[in-house]
């Protein structure tokens, strides 16, 4: 039942898809179409002294996440994971992912993005782009993309990443906070979600190999080379443009906030991949969950969480991003977000199931 | 063989996917009068806070009925004749059987003072769907409740209601919220908490008449003190009990006291027909006959229940106490059987938390744990119960059983040096 104040009828409309939300879906879809394929946003960033549109996106994005952020804390406040991953979020967001490429432009240096790697972005380990930045960076760059990031999602899961560093994931937790719950928790959306995430890394590994083939032997293959950078400007229209954008971001009012990175992108993938096998998990504590379903509705990935603690199953599931709200929404405190070492002491009781081998919802033991 | 199951609660489907799971070809029919699908009823609070929807309740994915096999029917059962092994429904319907389990929970005891007797509206309970369609037709912004019954339910009505503006007045019969599951400390702890939320707790006081208009529009208490309250909903949440009473009216009632009796394997007194759940007395083995009706042992019956009907040799034997609940914000473990006459008893208030830890032993065994505020792996609890540990050891031993996220774990230490001066000679 909706509570009876006006308040409350629009913030159940917007985030219900009513039709304010439509409206809203249909807002952001346009800002996004209007920034990529129009320079309809540059008067404006001139207009406030800004160099380019992008500039100016960047900064609209970077209020979002602060103050998206800040009513996150608000509400979490009592659970001091929440608090902490967000004040790191809005720290990378408006450090790493905005001020400091604004500095370094400033300065006339590369505009680098610290906190962003491969494959979520294409050009950072990519021969014919990324060369063309100093050293340092080129070292920073494969060492992040190669090293870091795997080994980090190893020992803590892709959390580290998805929900604590990516501008995408910081979004979808602060400003997208609201319409978390949306995303589909049906088996056939992650049918869906495997047959599409996978895809895109496949294809993003093709083109990355194709680019080094390119760069090596190019020169005596106009064909190929011509062939490779189509292919490289078609994926960074459909993938970068369209479903990290558009896509991404314009249907947080109807999809919920992870579409890009539940389906799409191809650092979530492979970061699930290295999660499967890392110590990540999250612990169920046995023969306590009331189905009550909370945490399935406030997933934003669109896990069943529900589905694994009433069958008293441990998990790690390659899309979770260990955003934590499963556990905190938990009214028996049954979901425990973990490291999980050999030495732990939760490991002598809590057997552990790391995956069920079958989509099958069907079981409550 | 059909199996037939009166009741989707969580007893009656964790039967149905037990038997499902052991025999692929038998035909399985699940009655219900209250739903269609299985719906998760400790969560009722959270649909009725707009936090989920009626279909985001339901545990299992609606294609998994199908998927399963199990024949549903929305109707209420009418008459049991086990002679003939026949079921009535509501809808005229007859249904034969080879296996019958009952699981048909529990209905909300109601009020007998002076006055209840004519209200038809304005009165609610919080057990049922067709409840909360009536608790939403009397809940409005500004308006004035009150909730009668110190238990889950009422706290949970509670909460309902102040997060949908009214103004509530909440009445617990007993010295302080809960003494069944808590001690005043613990109690004050929570009392606090509600009242911080804006409820007027009284406490020893209950509803000793009730005012309705004309129409049978409910209109407002006396309390037992004696004092007016002007209402426009009154929540009575004073306890459950199994639902037996369709049963006087069939052509077999199987055997009932309290609940439908059943043997250990959860067989009543008629033929292939079996209880578990909320509605079931069970007469074990040792021991007083044993009603449990929370939602923990609804799932364990209805397992057992079915390994029963598939003819599995079952006597039940309920594991040690645990239950957990929330308390508006604040959560709740409880492990074991506290009060037992002659236990002591080590309570911990955390400073500057709504956070409590409490230990009981007897004989230098521990028994029981009632912690407050924070999360912990009752299994760590259940096996130092077993192994009879001594407090000293359970206290050095305590934050292996921490359950607290990252970042937010309780600082046992202090509670550790607390306990320690209290035991050291003086």
């Amino acid at each position: 039942m909706i509570r009876q104040t006006t308040y409350d009828r629009f913030a159940h409309d917007i985030t219900n898809r009513g039709i304010s939300a439509w409206l809203l879906a249909a807002l952001l879809t346009s800002f996004y179409l209007v920034l990529y394929f129009t320079e309809g946003l540059t008067p404006v960033a001139k207009a406030i002294g800004l160099d380019s549109k992008w500039t100016l996106y960047g900064l609209i994005y970077t209020i979002a996440v602060v103050a998206g952020g800040i009513f996150v804390i608000r509400r979490y406040r009592h659970n001091k994971y929440q608090v902490v991953r967000t004040c790191v979020v809005m720290f990378v967001q408006s450090i790493l992912a905005f001020a400091l490429p604004q500095f370094l432009k400033a300065i006339h240096q590369p505009e680098y993005y610290f906190s962003y790697f491969w494959p979520l972005k294409l050009d950072y380990l990519t021969p014919n782009t990324i060369f063309h930045y100093p050293l340092p960076i080129i070292l920073y760059s494969f060492a992040g993309s190669l090293i870091l990031v795997p080994i980090l999602g190893a020992f803590f899961g892709k959390r580290w990443y998805c929900s604590w560093v990516c501008g995408c994931g910081g979004l979808a937790n602060t400003a997208g906070e609201p319409f978390r719950h949306l995303s589909d928790k049906s088996t056939t959306a992650w049918k869906f979600e495997r047959a599409s995430i996978y895809t895109v890394l496949g294809i993003c590994i093709t083109l990355t190999a194709l680019l080094f083939t390119t760069y090596a032997i190019g020169p005596k293959h106009p064909d190929l080379a011509a062939f490779t950078y189509k292919f490289q400007s078609f994926y960074g229209l459909i993938v970068g443009t369209m479903l990290s954008g558009v896509v991404g971001v314009g249907l947080y009012p109807l999809g919920g906030t992870r579409v890009w990175c539940r389906n799409f992108c191809p650092m979530a993938a492979l970061l699930g991949l290295v999660q499967k096998v890392g110590r990540y998990r999250i612990t169920v504590k046995k023969n306590m969950c009331i189905s009550c379903g909370m945490c399935s509705k406030y997933c934003e990935m669109g896990i069943d969480v529900r589905s694994y603690a009433q069958s008293n199953q441990s998990f790690t599931r390659a899309s979770c991003v260990g955003c934590g709200l499963c556990a905190e929404v938990c009214p028996r405190g049954v979901l425990k977000l973990e490291n999980v070492s050999a030495k732990a002491p939760q490991q002598r009781l809590v057997q552990i199931t790391s995956h069920r081998s079958e989509m099958n919802h069907s079981s409550l033991r | 063989m059909h199996h037939i199951i009166i009741g989707n609660g969580v007893a009656g489907i964790t039967a149905a996917l037990t038997i499902r799971e052991r025999d692929r070809s038998a035909q399985i029919t699940l009655i219900s009068g209250e739903s269609d699908y299985f719906f998760s009823r400790t969560a009722l609070m959270y649909a009725f806070m707009d936090r989920m929807s009626l279909r985001d309740l339901e545990p299992l994915e609606r294609k998994v009925y199908d998927a399963q096999k199990f024949n549903r029917i929305r109707a209420w059962v009418t008459n049991l004749d086990a002679t003939t092994r026949t079921l009535t429904l509501d809808t005229g319907q007859t249904i034969q059987y080879d296996a019958l389990l009952l699981a048909t929970g529990s209905r909300p005891n109601q009020l007998t003072v002076p006055g209840a007797a004519a209200v038809k509206a304005g009165l609610v309970n919080f057990v049922t769907l067709q409840d909360l369609e009536s608790l939403e037709k009397w809940t409005k912004l500004g308006g004035k409740a009150a909730v009668t019954g110190g238990g889950l339910i009422g706290i949970e009505l509670v909460e309902c209601l102040t997060h949908h503006g009214m103004q509530v007045d909440f009445f617990v019969r007993e010295p302080w919220y809960w003494p069944a599951a808590l001690d005043k400390e613990e109690a004050a702890i929570v009392t606090g908490h509600i009242r911080h939320h804006g409820v007027n707790v009284y406490l020893e006081e209950s509803v000793a008449e009730i005012k309705s208009d004309t129409a049978g529009k409910l209109t407002g208490i006396t309390s037992t003190s004696g004092k007016q309250y002007p209402l426009d909903l009154l929540g009575v949440s004073i306890g459950v009990h199994p639902a037996i009473e369709w049963l006087t009216q069939v052509k077999t009632p199987p055997a009932t006291k309290r609940g439908i009796l059943t043997n250990p394997a959860f067989l009543t007194s008629l033929p292939q027909v079996w209880a578990a759940g909320d509605c079931a007395e069970i007469e074990l083995a040792q021991g007083k006959p044993l009603v449990e009706q929370i939602w923990y042992s609804a799932k364990r019956q209805g397992e057992l229940a079915a390994k029963s009907m598939l003819g599995d040799s079952i006597a039940y034997q309920p594991p040690i106490f645990y239950n957990s609940s929330k308390f508006f914000e604040i959560e709740f473990t409880t492990v074991g059987q506290p009060n037992a006459p002659g236990s002591e008893t080590f309570f911990h208030p955390f400073a500057g938390a709504e956070a409590s830890i409490r230990i009981t032993w007897r004989d230098s065994a521990v028994t029981a744990f009632n912690m407050l505020g924070s999360r912990w792996n009752h299994e760590f609890f259940e096996r130092w119960i077993t192994e009879r540990r001594a407090p000293q050891y359970v206290i050095d031993h305590l934050a292996e059983a921490q359950f607290d996220g990252e970042f937010c774990t309780l600082p046992l230490a202090e509670a550790q040096s607390n306990f320690n001066q209290s035991r050291s000679p003086r």
